[in-house]
């Protein structure tokens, strides 16, 4: 029975279990519902669309000169030169760009929303360093007017993530970036959830000044190893309970928690790791850690050191989340260089990634790669706009864990397309019309395609 | 001993100010002059002494030619409303001189610059060549002094200790607003009284005058500009009103909501110092801030500068890309240049900001269109020295992409 490590945690479990082999009808099986506050989301009205004649960026590395996009039944159908097709609407797209609808893999939109009043400070529970119970979807306020901005900027899919005030700042979600007035109606379905960690300063900062732990970064890696212990027995448990169950056995559940419950997703390969982590030394003790309790240590965000650490974070299969010039507002933001991205993307096997973490460059990840680019260039690289936008696309989506379902324009992928008036590397480029699985949300000269939110309605 | 010191200082004199004398040419270039000249293609500009002594002369007799074909010469850009110089690393408090609570009228953090300040190589690869630098205050509504200085990196690099008086209005997250035009007038009209009384009393012996007393004589006598710190119409409004109260020079700083008064303001003459990228309804201040503004203002003949939101110390170089997002919004090319250059320096008062015979030898070459983010800083210089881009991020870059059998850090 008590085969597990004595803790506080197990003691508790233990008693729980202690009714295991109760004579007399076996109890109901106890399931937790993984999915209490599922996805309500469903595709607008659309119509089979072809683009035609444009410069086409498909996310996977290629890049197309006058060839044409097909979306039937809200789906990439075929890209390629001259398609003979028939289609609802067509759309001349000469001169024009088109791209894969733009990925932000850290944004608050919704959690710190406009206007940043008092009342909409609800991203971080900086109640204690571990709040892995949290879901930051609870504080998403769907009006927030900066969704409305963000696709104005070609944005088609965003994470929401938790602050970075505690080691485990609770449960991220991914949305699609559609107008809606409930949270379900804009949850991207079946993504993945995400875990937002945090390494360095923040946690030790806001907990340390207060004289509770983790006041150094020792602190904070004591704090995450004592937490995945926890959660291994608790994954334990739960795994006992269910196998006993099974078995014919009649033994009670253990006792539900819905902090362990999160950090069990992360070992049971179900929530992704979205760990906000500057510095080198860092990154490398926190894959060292995910090893440590077998789970994946997942994307590094706002990892400004990353470049130090290219060829580790390729070896394990992390991504880094970057901005492109971002630094010097603490000590583990003060060793930025410009080519970071670039550095990162040149491993094999790399997944680097741009994002945003402000409702302000959110709206321009295109041109934040295209700083990153050209920076690059003038020191080596040779970076082109198909390389690049790989970083805003499909490696975003690859960080999320919904590469099947977006990031590229590959045949039967969603249709979250983009037209951009120009290349969208330009500083004047600016994205025309946007559509998520092929209906069109937003059109730049069409202002019936363009939604205000209900704080913005009147007040102009 | 002396002696050898002597000889140290003297040989350093002598490499700057043969460095000084000579006379650079820049020929073939398609040069932005942000004056009524406007553009001029295939232009010669020529420099010596720190100053632009001709543009497309008869004749040129330089010790150095630079063929600046299908290049564009600009002004240097001029950053504004940032700390440049008065922090190192946000959130190391030792690095930071920005702020006081006991801050006022007096707060002249010039004595607080550090010309060494890593962020100033980094400003430079934007085509930044000077900044005013303001302080963020503390408890009182009057911030303190904002100051020029260049971006040589130089110690002496200040060009101006007093430059405007930056007041913060508009929204509070404690107490009423009210208060704080009370508390501006009260000053203003406090002063004006002081003077008056002096001046009666002819025959009393003048008591040197502090320098908060100096320095609202100067706003008073139109000398020094307040830069007020607001967005809300309704406070542009009540800032222009005590502009005419007072007949002194007003630069509002945020108007995210200028749009609304934008004719009052074009009357005013007031200057509005914009982010081209706040568009979001902050607060209920600001519920028409738009992409769109910088433009609007424009064509309603409003002087525009841009500055930088939020952290504008560290992020001062993105200056030309916020141009460029003014530009694909409304704004014209000319004028998105001049919010960077002349219109600074005119609100401000600095030397500098246009191209043109005799102005201040502050000039950046740019590969390109300035506002590109394909184009890059081929050359600069500041008071007519060539200066680099290059800081400590060029330095790590080249570090860790450099290949070397031992540990990095031997890597210099």
């Amino acid at each position: 029975m008590q085969k597990f490590a004595p803790s506080v945690l197990v003691l508790a479990l233990g008693a729980a279990l202690a009714g295991c082999q109760d004579q007399g009808p076996q109890k109901d099986h106890v399931k937790i519902n993984k999915n209490p506050y599922p996805s309500t989301y469903t595709v607008f009205e659309n119509s089979s669309t072809l683009i035609t004649n444009a410069t086409v960026l498909t996310g996977t590395g290629e890049r197309l000169e006058q060839a044409d996009v097909f979306i039937l039944d809200g789906k990439i159908a075929q890209v390629g030169k001259d398609l003979n097709v028939n289609a609802d609407n067509t759309i001349d797209a000469q001169s024009k760009w088109v791209t894969p609808g733009i990925i932000d893999v850290h944004s608050h939109l919704g959690a710190y929303p406009s206007p940043s009043v008092e009342s909409h400070q609800d991203g971080n529970e900086m109640t204690s360093p571990n709040t892995a119970e949290v879901w930051v979807e609870h504080s998403v306020w769907p009006q927030d007017p900066g969704f409305n901005r963000a696709r104005e900027g070609g944005i088609t899919t965003l994470q929401i993530l938790p602050g970075s005030a505690n080691l485990f700042g609770g449960r991220a979600v991914t949305l699609k970036n559609v107008p809606a007035h409930t949270m379900q109606a804009m949850k991207f379905p079946n993504a993945p959830y995400g875990l937002k960690m945090a390494c360095g300063e923040n946690p030790k900062r806001v907990y340390g000044s207060n004289k509770i732990a983790p006041q150094t970064r020792m602190g904070n890696m004591a704090g995450y190893r004592q937490a995945w212990i926890e959660a291994s027995e608790y994954k334990s448990a739960w795994e006992q309970y269910d196998a006993e169950h099974a078995a014919g056995l009649n033994p009670d559940a253990p006792k539900r928690d819905i902090k362990y419950d999160t950090l069990r997703g992360v070992l049971d390969g179900e929530v992704m790791i979205h760990n906000h982590c500057y510095k080198a030394e860092e990154m490398a003790m926190m894959i060292d850690l995910a090893k440590e309790f077998n789970y994946h240590a997942g994307t590094f965000h706002h990892g400004i050191e990353a470049y130090k650490i290219a060829d580790l974070l390729a070896e394990n299969g992390n991504c880094a989340a970057l901005w492109p010039d971002w630094w010097g507002f603490k000590m583990e933001a003060y060793d930025m260089v410009l080519e970071n991205v670039a550095i990162v993307d040149a491993v094999k096997n790399s997944c680097a990634v741009v994002h945003s973490d402000s409702d302000t460059t959110i709206q321009r990840l295109n041109h934040e790669a295209s700083k990153i680019m050209h920076t690059a260039n003038q020191n080596g690289f040779a970076l082109k706009e198909q390389d690049a936008i790989k970083w805003i696309t499909y490696n975003a989506a690859k960080s999320l864990g919904v590469e099947k379902e977006t990031g590229s324009l590959s045949q039967g992928k969603q249709a979250d397309v983009v037209i951009w008036d120009k290349n969208p590397f330009s500083v004047y480029s600016k994205a025309e019309t946007v559509y998520v699985d092929g209906a069109k949300v937003y059109d730049r000269n069409d202002e019936k395609y363009q939604a205000v939110s209900d704080f913005m309605l009147g007040q102009r | 001993m002396t002696k050898f010191k002597v000889s140290l200082i003297t040989g350093a004199l002598l490499v700057s100010s043969s460095a000084f004398a000579q006379v650079t040419a820049i020929t073939n270039a398609t040069v932005h002059t942000s004056t009524e000249q406007g553009i001029l293609k295939d232009a010669t500009v020529v420099i010596e002494n720190g100053k632009i002594t001709a543009i497309n002369p008869a004749s040129v007799a330089a010790d150095v030619t630079i063929d600046a074909k299908d290049q564009v010469l600009t002004a240097g850009f001029i950053g504004s409303m940032n700390q440049l110089g008065l922090v190192e690393v946000g959130a190391v408090s030792r690095s930071r001189d920005a702020g006081d609570d006991k801050a006022g009228i007096d707060f002249d953090t010039s004595s607080a610059f550090n010309p060494r300040s890593s962020l100033i190589p980094y400003a430079r690869k934007g085509g930044v060549t000077q900044n005013v630098t303001v302080p963020h205050g503390g408890d009182s509504i009057f911030a303190g002094l904002a100051f020029v200085a260049d971006l040589s990196g130089k110690f002496g690099s200040i060009t101006d200790k007093h430059s405007a008086l930056v007041v913060h209005l508009g929204a509070k997250s404690d107490g009423s607003r009210a208060l704080s035009y009370k508390q501006l007038v009260d000053k203003l009209e406090g002063q004006q009284q002081s003077l008056a009384e002096k001046d009666d009393k002819k025959d009393k012996k003048d008591k040197k005058p502090s320098l908060e007393e100096q320095v609202l004589t100067q706003i008073l006598d139109g000398e020094m500009p307040i830069v007020t710190h607001l967005t809300r119409a309704s406070d542009i409004l009540e800032i222009i009103k005590i502009k005419k109260q007072f007949d002194i020079n007003v630069i509002v700083w945020g108007g995210e909501d200028a749009q609304l008064v934008k004719a009052q303001l074009a009357d005013a003459q007031i200057p509005v110092i914009v982010s081209a990228v706040s568009n979001l309804p902050s607060d209920f201040d600001s519920l028409h801030a738009s992409l769109e503004t910088a433009g609007v203002l424009e064509k309603a003949g409003v002087k525009v500068i841009l500055s930088i939101g939020g952290d504008g110390s560290h992020n001062v170089y993105q200056l030309r890309f916020d141009a460029g997002i003014a530009v694909s919004n409304g704004m014209s090319h000319e004028g998105a240049l001049k919010a960077l250059t002349a219109n600074v320096a005119d609100s401000f008062g600095i030397e500098g900001g246009t191209i043109a015979k005799g102005q201040r030898a502050d000039l950046v070459l740019w590969s390109a269109d300035p506002f590109e983010i394909s184009t890059h800083v081929q050359k600069m210089w500041i008071n007519g020295e060539e200066v680099s881009t290059k800081s400590r991020h060029d330095k790590l870059r080249d570090r860790y992409t450099t290949d070397s059998k031992l540990p990095r850090a031997y890597t210099k």
